[in-house]
């Protein structure tokens, strides 16, 4: 069974609005992937005029939370980066001890890049300070502005969700059995933000794959 | 023949091919069911928690590719009825109704989205490679996927955002969404094919077949103007003589419960076009009726478009008819849809609404603070259910002439100036009916002089012998005469003031029957009315500045401005030399 990867298109976000997009994301992702009995949830943006769909399970929302919030705080330790978030599906294989690991192998067959860049602006001085020069009204550009990017985004977002949708549809055939057609149960999945070290995502990604022995496609 | 049973999947232990039918017509089903339930709002607000645990049992055919949807809505009980053959298309088109933008226009309808879900049977069958058991578990987990992309797709689409506009908002909009579901439909003209967009999902595999959802939608949908209906022309005052919320007369000892569910839509943001369009057809749920022309005759399978939307309205009584224009076209989509009108027997609608009051001719969301402009509609008497079923059943009698009329209920459209002997009520409506005339100012007038008579506690056997105008007041009036010794509201600047409500309100309960009796009364000995609104709105005007003492028995002569004067004065005077004698006799009371 082959690793099937989505890229997601760059998304050029301020800081504040992390957490509503991200949520959107994960939660449209996973909800796609959750087979198990679910009474799915609308959940409208408050930044965005768009809704998206969630699983209503406890337990996953709580996860979800607790990732985007360690990844919030690795963006405020690593300003103006472009940063990426690997959402993985698996299965878990039994697989004998090795000398390698003892570990239980995890066979992922579905991994989604989200890709940020997010913009700093985080101090109200600076950004006052950045139009100073204007002289006709710096407040009005400022805010046409900001108008015109969280309008870029919103599309950019929407463009993310169909694509997910996209993704969702066309590719079916590596979705592996549902593991338990009763109750609400989710193909297992893992989050992973980058390291709150300087290394780059990539690394994480090598060990990986010396983890699973698997080879991962990355496009 | 296909037989779709509702059982649980893979536990079923049907043979294989019925497996087959079952996923194709659950999925038929499910389809429809995440549809409908994302474009029309439906009678139950289904639970979107996403609370599994909620106290609602999640029903076993509601597990189905394991998405709880909760309630169905009503058409898909009919599936089965009329979807025969499982590989016929389903077709599903969202249609939005817009108010026509003229006064005696009809709503434009259009197909904003048009759905089709399929089950395609190839023409030439391939050799099936894999076990059947196998082939339809993965079968049911790829629609498992289709649907939750589907669900997810339908708030993306630009038509979920007035969806919701529609079902969120408490404000009443200019539009409506209804659908049709049938196995075919006309093509698209070119002019609309431009506009629009197609999505196909990815097709899933059921062999000997596939299952086949696209949709074709418009891409925006900016240029319909959609907004808020604020600026509508004159609305019905609910808070009026008859109103539910206001009168006295309206409640009657059967009805008491009704009240509410019948003022007001129950989803308060129903366009009103829809309501006259739907009101003689869709009673029910699940009442279908079609909606365009007559070349999409089903023959078979073609259900007519139905429009749950008007449920909430089936259960009032009379139709939530706010506007005069809905009024005046709501005979036109009747006639035009020439097609189904036989077909379909127009049920009475009222069963399950107690209430007899009238007018739920609502205007928009809060009735009670509705005010009341020269222009609005005269009041109609609460009456029982056995008028009011008759008058709906009769919709095709309504004159659609109504030109510069205020919003009337259709009932009160009708111009039967007899009186008739029958129980109060239904008399007392016969009466309103005959009410209708084009003399709005006549009827604010009318009803000004009659507060200001009601006002003088030994005037009231003046009204009993008016005429005319002040007829228009009667409902209202007549519910005053009783409790006249108790008003204390001295404020007639509007007869449809909220301060008269309260007055009213407070009064209303006791003796209906009395003043429901003293309105018959009335109605039957009232002349008819009278054709110089200028006399009567210049004559009430200066009544009210001078306290509103007038004399009931000149009360609905025709009068000129120069007499009127004449007997303010006159009451001036009167005055003057009372307040003179009371004083006096204070004055020497004081001294001893």
């Amino acid at each position: 069974m082959n690793c099937e990867v989505c890229q997601l298109k760059e998304l050029e976000v301020e800081h504040y609005e992390i957490r509503e997009v991200l949520r959107c994301i994960l939660h449209t992702i996973v909800f796609h992937r959750a087979l198990g009995l679910v009474r799915p949830k609308d959940i409208d943006l408050e930044l965005f005029d768009i809704t998206y769909v969630q699983c209503g399970d406890e337990d996953l929302e709580k996860k979800i939370e607790e990732k985007i919030e360690q990844f919030i705080g690795w963006v405020e330790k690593h300003p103006n980066k472009k940063s990426q978030i690997c959402l993985s599906f698996y299965e878990v294989k039994n697989r004998q001890p090795s000398w390698f690991t003892n570990k239980i192998e995890r066979l992922y067959w579905e991994q989604w890049y989200v890709n940020w860049n997010v913009a700093q602006h985080p101090k109200a001085h600076s950004s006052k300070s950045h139009h100073s020069k204007v002289v006709l009204d710096p407040g009005e550009s400022a805010l046409e502005e900001t108008n015109a990017r969280r309008a870029a985004l919103e599309a950019s977002l929407r463009e993310a969700l169909f694509q997910i949708i996209k993704f969702v549809n066309e590719k079916k055939d590596h979705v592996p059995p549902i593991p338990n057609p009763e109750g609400v149960v989710y193909f297992p999945y893992e989050i992973t933000i980058p390291s709150s070290s300087d290394s780059t995502f990539g690394m994480d990604m090598i060990k990986r794959m010396l983890q699973t022995g698997h080879p991962t496609m990355l496009s | 023949m296909f037989l779709p049973r509702d059982m649980d999947f893979p536990s079923n232990p049907q043979p294989e091919l019925g497996k087959l039918e079952q996923i194709v017509y659950q999925f038929l089903l499910k389809s429809l069911h995440i549809i409908l339930d994302s474009r029309v709002s439906s009678l139950h607000p289904r639970d979107r928690s996403g609370d599994l645990s909620s106290a609602s049992r999640v029903r076993k055919s509601d597990k189905w590719f394991n998405l709880v949807l909760g309630d169905r809505p009503a058409a898909l009980d009919n599936l089965s009825f009329w979807h025969r053959n499982l590989m016929d298309p389903m077709i599903i088109d969202v249609i939005l109704v817009r108010e026509g933008s003229n006064l005696v226009g009809v709503s434009a309808e259009t197909v904003i989205e048009r759905w089709v879900v399929q089950y395609e049977y190839p023409r030439v069958v391939a050799a099936q490679t894999g076990e059947n058991s196998t082939l339809y578990k993965k079968t049911y987990k790829r629609s498992i996927i289709l649907l939750r992309a589907l669900y997810t797709h339908m708030r993306l689409l630009p038509a979920y955002k007035i969806f919701r506009q529609l079902s969120t908002s408490s404000q009443t909009y200019n539009f409506d969404i209804i659908y049709k579901v049938s196995s075919f439909s006309d093509p698209f003209s070119r002019a609309d094919e431009e506009m629009m967009e197609e999505y196909s999902f990815t097709p899933v595999e059921a062999f000997p077949g596939r299952l086949c959802i696209s949709v074709t939608y418009r891409s925006t949908l900016t240029e319909f103007k959609l907004e808020p209906s604020t600026s509508l022309p004159p609305r019905i005052i609910t808070d009026y003589v008859g109103s539910p919320d206001t009168d006295p007369l309206r409640s009657f000892p059967s009805s008491e419960k009704g009240v509410h569910g019948i003022s007001f839509p129950l989803r308060p943001v129903r366009a009103p076009s829809s309501v006259p369009l739907q009101r003689p057809h869709s009673w029910t749920s699940g009442f279908h009726r079609a909606t365009f022309s007559a070349q999409n005759q089903p023959i078979v399978g073609s259900p007519p478009a139905y429009r749950p939307s008007a449920l909430p309205y089936d259960y009032s009584s009379p139709p939530a008819d706010m506007y005069s224009n809905r009024a005046q076209h709501y005979r036109m989509p009747i006639h035009q849809r020439a097609i189904s009108y036989d077909d379909y027997q127009l049920s009475p609608p009222f069963s399950p609404s107690p209430s007899p009051s009238s007018p739920s001719y609502i205007s928009s969301g809060n009735p009670m603070h509705t005010l009341m402009r020269p222009e609005t509609a005269p009041v109609s008497i609460p009456f029982p259910m056995t008028s009011r079923s008759s008058r709906f059943l009769s919709p095709n009698s309504f004159d659609p002439n109504r030109s510069s009329l205020p919003p009337l209920s259709l009932r009160s459209r009708k111009t039967e100036p007899s009186s008739q002997e029958s129980p109060c009520g239904t008399a007392s409506f016969r009466k309103i009916e005959a009410l209708r005339s084009g003399e709005m100012q006549n009827h604010y007038a009318g009803q000004k002089m009659i507060r200001d008579s009601r006002d003088d506690s030994g005037r009231f056997s003046g009204l009993l012998s008016s005429s005319g105008s002040p007829r228009i007041g009667f409902s209202r009036s007549s519910s005053r005469l009783s409790f006249q010794d108790d008003l204390d509201d001295n404020d007639f600047s509007c007869p449809f003031d909220v301060d008269d409500v309260d007055t009213l309100d407070f009064e209303a309960r006791k003796s209906q029957d009395a003043a429901v009796g003293v309105l018959v009364h009335t109605l039957r000995t009232a002349p008819p009315l009278r054709q110089d609104p200028s006399c009567y709105s210049s004559h009430s005007m200066k009544i009210e500045l001078e306290g509103g003492v007038t004399s009931a028995s000149g009360l609905f002569m025709p009068r000129k401005t120069a007499d009127a004067l004449e007997e303010l004065r006159s009451y001036g005077e009167m005055k003057d030399l009372l307040l003179s004698k009371s004083g006096a006799l204070v004055f020497s009371k004081d001294e001893t």
